[in-house]
């Protein structure tokens, strides 16, 4: 497990060894996620993969940030356009 | 088409948390080849998530601490193969079982003669004006996220709801240097004497308890009893919760966190029924949580008492008894005193009194008006309030919405008993979302006579 850094809506962001996105996007201060297709407002809450409220595009897929180890060179962004 | 790549192995355990690991040590120490498949990159579930830098988990009380040694020892001198990141999708109807293998970006399918679900429970989050928003989170999500980075959130926090839960992630930020500015409580434990004596059986409970108030008083935290948070609104950086106190009195507080509990449920949603063997159907055992809420010291015993019984199918005898199915019935006496204790006394969380602009189902991003007004038509059932309503069909499937849909509906036609949420939810594969790449790179053979969603 190594640190590294991933991009989030263009954004350089920075992970610890082994940290999910969503740690790592709490740690960058960012808790906003955009919105899904259904116009329904991201963001992390259950942490344990149930609500599927925290869900990004990570390299083109959709998956749980609070599941999905960060990794270096990833690009993730919202699933709709940020307002 | 060509047919996928079967796997096999004798059981297959559905979640690596307390019950799935108890389950499978059990079953690999009588030589039964066992696999473990898990969701996230780390076996423990909610309870022992695992910090991410590999450094060891802080902060649990004792037995649980004790709890984590025993079950991963165990465990990593146990021939058992252990699947990290794969989620779970069902059981189809050739009796395989499907992951999606995150990691690799395939479905993998598995054939075993018997399969351990013990995927854990949910919490309950009573739906309420603003509880969609971004700061806002489970108490129980705000543990995991702190179990994980060691790091507490930074600037104010307000936890609300019903429980032990509250006081312990309370107790837990106070330790780590930023406490709460107040715990909401619906319940009013302290005016219930008689359950509180109860827990004196149960001293583990009862003391836990008592260092977690004893922080609390402490650090000068309120515990706000027979109150409920009712509302969320946010205006700039800041989170506004309207609170209605034992006196029907309405205060406002600002803060940039929230972290909201309400209760705790089985996370049977959506499961294949228990049962036997039948033709290539494998035999089905629930274990843990997902079969009964009763937390992790009846998990882990759960989950061997699971074992026992597959262990007596599929090698004949009588099922081993080792006091597992006593201690889940001490904790399920233990959690009816904690219910009794924390029965909520404060009930403006009632859904029935929210407003109709209230999100219902985030999923589908559906209000508490556009379930009313589809329950103005006479006599659907929950299987039109979901294909109809779109409620309960969203990515969640159902978890955080289906138990007040029904509590609704059952209100709006002056029923006393909600209709079981499986009536809503149904239950079928995929249990979650999976992706068409995913499908597409497994061939399986049903997938094109599924629907799966992205």
């Amino acid at each position: 497990m190594r640190s590294g850094q991933f991009t989030w809506q263009g954004q350089t962001i920075s992970f610890r060894p082994g940290e999910t996105i969503a740690a790592a996007l709490a740690g960058a201060g960012i808790g906003d996620l955009g919105r899904d297709g259904a116009g329904a407002g991201l963001r992390y809450f259950c942490g344990i993969g149930a609500c599927q409220s925290c869900l990004v595009r990570a390299d083109g897929r959709i998956v749980e940030a609070c599941l999905t180890p960060a990794r270096d060179g990833a690009v993730i962004a919202a699933l709709e356009p940020l307002a | 088409m060509s047919r996928p790549q079967e796997h096999r192995c004798d059981v297959l355990v559905v979640g690596g948390g307390t019950a799935g690991m108890a389950a499978a040590v059990e079953l690999a120490a009588t030589g039964i080849r066992v696999e473990i498949c898990e969701q996230s990159a780390r076996l423990g579930g909610a309870i022992h998530r695992q910090p991410a830098d590999g450094s060891p988990a802080a902060g649990l009380p004792r037995a649980l601490g004790a709890q984590w040694q025993r079950l991963s020892q165990s465990l990593a001198h146990a021939d058992i193969v252990q699947r990290t990141r794969h989620i779970f999708l069902g059981i189809d109807s050739d009796g395989l079982a499907l992951f999606e293998d995150r990691a690799a970006g395939t479905v993998r399918t598995v054939r075993a003669a018997a399969v351990v679900l013990a995927v854990g429970a949910v919490e309950r989050i009573a739906p309420r004006p603003g509880w969609q928003l971004a700061g806002v989170t489970t108490a129980g999500g705000m543990q995991v996220m702190m179990k994980e980075t060691g790091r507490v959130p930074s600037g104010r926090i307000l936890i609300a709801g019903n429980g032990p839960l509250p006081i312990a992630l309370a107790a837990q930020l106070t330790k780590l240097g930023n406490p709460p500015v107040a715990v909401i409580e619906s319940g009013d434990p302290l005016r219930r004497p008689g359950a509180a004596l109860g827990l004196i059986a149960h001293p583990h409970i009862a003391s836990e308890a008592l260092g977690h108030l004893a922080r609390l008083a402490v650090a000068g935290v309120p515990w706000r009893r027979a109150a409920a948070l009712t509302a969320i609104e946010r205006r700039g950086e800041t989170l506004f919760a309207t609170i209605v106190d034992r006196g029907g009195r309405t205060t406002q507080i600002g803060v940039d966190w929230i972290a909201l509990h309400d209760g705790i449920r089985c996370n049977a949603f959506g499961l294949p029924a228990s049962g036997d063997a039948i033709d290539s159907r494998p035999l089905i055992v629930r274990a843990g949580d997902c079969r009964e809420a009763l937390g992790a010291i009846a998990a882990e015993a759960d989950g061997r008492r699971a074992a026992h019984a597959v262990i007596a199918a599929l090698r004949g005898g009588k099922i081993a008894r080792d006091g597992s199915s006593r201690r889940v019935a001490g904790q399920r006496m233990a959690q009816a005193l904690l219910s009794e204790l924390f029965r909520p006394v404060n009930l403006a969380n009632d859904p029935r009194h929210l407003a109709d602009d209230t999100i219902l189902c985030r999923c589908e991003n559906k209000t508490v008006g556009d379930l009313r007004w589809l329950l103005g038509q006479e006599g659907l059932s929950p299987r039109e309030i979901k294909l109809n309503g779109r409620f309960g069909m969203g990515a969640c499937q159902g978890r955080f919405c289906a138990d007040s849909v029904m509590a609704i509906t059952a209100a709006s036609r002056s029923a006393s008993v909600p209709e079981d949420i499986e009536q809503l939810t149904g239950s079928r594969w995929p249990l979650r979302p999976v992706s068409i790449a995913s499908l597409a790179a497994t061939e399986t053979p049903t997938a094109d006579t599924n629907h799966p969603t992205e």
